[in-house]
């Protein structure tokens, strides 16, 4: 796998979690569930905000952005708030994942943007009642 | 399951063994005749960077015991942290030599609650800069990974450190 293999792999998965975030935002209630609101607004930002970076991040390294999917799987209805955080906390547990593996892949500026936006998906996890781990996005080493 | 511990490092003694193959292609390749067992010291240009990992992991652990000794009311919320960077050093350690390991000094902490978990705040925040430093300059892709996890976790332990009331 090259450096442009694991940002397009990257890409698709925060095009699926932007798709997920908005759903999730629509299923809350920002009067009843104040807190989990703001949690998802700001990690909807964030990777709004990474999801432009990849896209410049894969065109400079000469490749053509994947695009997102017209929709993606959600896992069960989350009509409650408990449900719609749990989703929330997956999509940040699964963005360690990618994002260690593109620090594995990558070097320099690449690296060093990948090792913030893992280190912020993990620390996020708090908001989302997630609790710290050994091996964020390592399982085989737990 | 038995041997996990060692079926770790044999992970990253793996992974350490040929970083050319995962890592990408600025760096020139390995002797493959070096990949063995476990015991596969690091490739020599990040050998050092192990090390003061190692040695960052074991100065941190130092102040977690320091913090703990000094207000034994402090454990519940320290032993989580503890227990992680044993898990972190664990791996890490299987990378270096016997006699290369640190024997940290001693730390210091004070002995009020408030003050205790300050020093240990900021061993924390010094370790994650460590940890980070040492993922950015890894050779090794994989080695990186597993720093890039360590850092990870330290950050995730270090908020919720942040929560913490003495």
């Amino acid at each position: 796998m090259t450096t442009l293999d694991a940002l397009q792999t990257t890409l698709a998965g925060e095009h699926a979690a932007l798709w997920t975030y908005g759903v999730l935002g629509g299923r809350t209630s920002q009067s009843a569930t104040p807190d989990l609101f703001d949690a998802l607004t700001a990690a909807h930002r964030r990777h709004r905000s990474r999801r432009d970076q990849l896209r410049s991040l894969v065109e400079d390294a000469g490749g053509e952005p994947v695009a997102a999917a017209a929709t993606y799987e959600l896992d069960g209805p989350l009509l409650r708030s408990t449900a719609v955080q749990a989703a929330a906390l997956a999509i940040e547990v699964a963005g360690v994942e990618t994002l260690i593996a593109l620090v594995a892949q990558s070097s320099g500026a690449v690296r060093e943007w990948a090792l913030t936006e893992a280190t912020w998906s993990g620390t996020w996890q708090l908001e989302l009642g997630g609790a710290p781990q050994t091996w964020p996005g390592a399982p085989e080493l737990d | 399951m038995p041997g996990r511990p060692l079926s770790r490092r044999t992970t990253l003694g793996a992974a350490l063994a040929a970083p050319a193959v995962l890592a990408g292609c600025d760096i020139d390749p390995p002797l493959d005749e070096s990949r063995s067992s476990s015991a596969t010291p690091p490739p020599p240009e990040d050998s050092e960077l192990v090390a003061a990992v190692v040695a960052a992991l074991a100065r941190a652990q130092a102040v977690l015991a320091a913090a703990t000794g000094a207000v034994p009311s402090l454990d519940a919320r320290l032993a989580p942290v503890a227990a992680a960077h044993v898990e972190h050093l664990d791996v890490l350690a299987g990378a270096v030599p016997e006699a290369e390991l640190p024997t940290p000094a001693p730390a210091s902490v004070p002995a009020r609650p408030r003050d205790a978990l300050t020093a240990v705040r900021r061993s924390e925040q010094r370790l994650l800069r460590e940890v980070r430093a040492g993922s950015l300059t890894a050779a090794s892709g994989d080695l990186a990974r597993v720093l890039a996890s360590i850092a990870a976790s330290t950050s995730q332990h270090s908020a919720a450190l942040a929560e913490v009331t003495p």
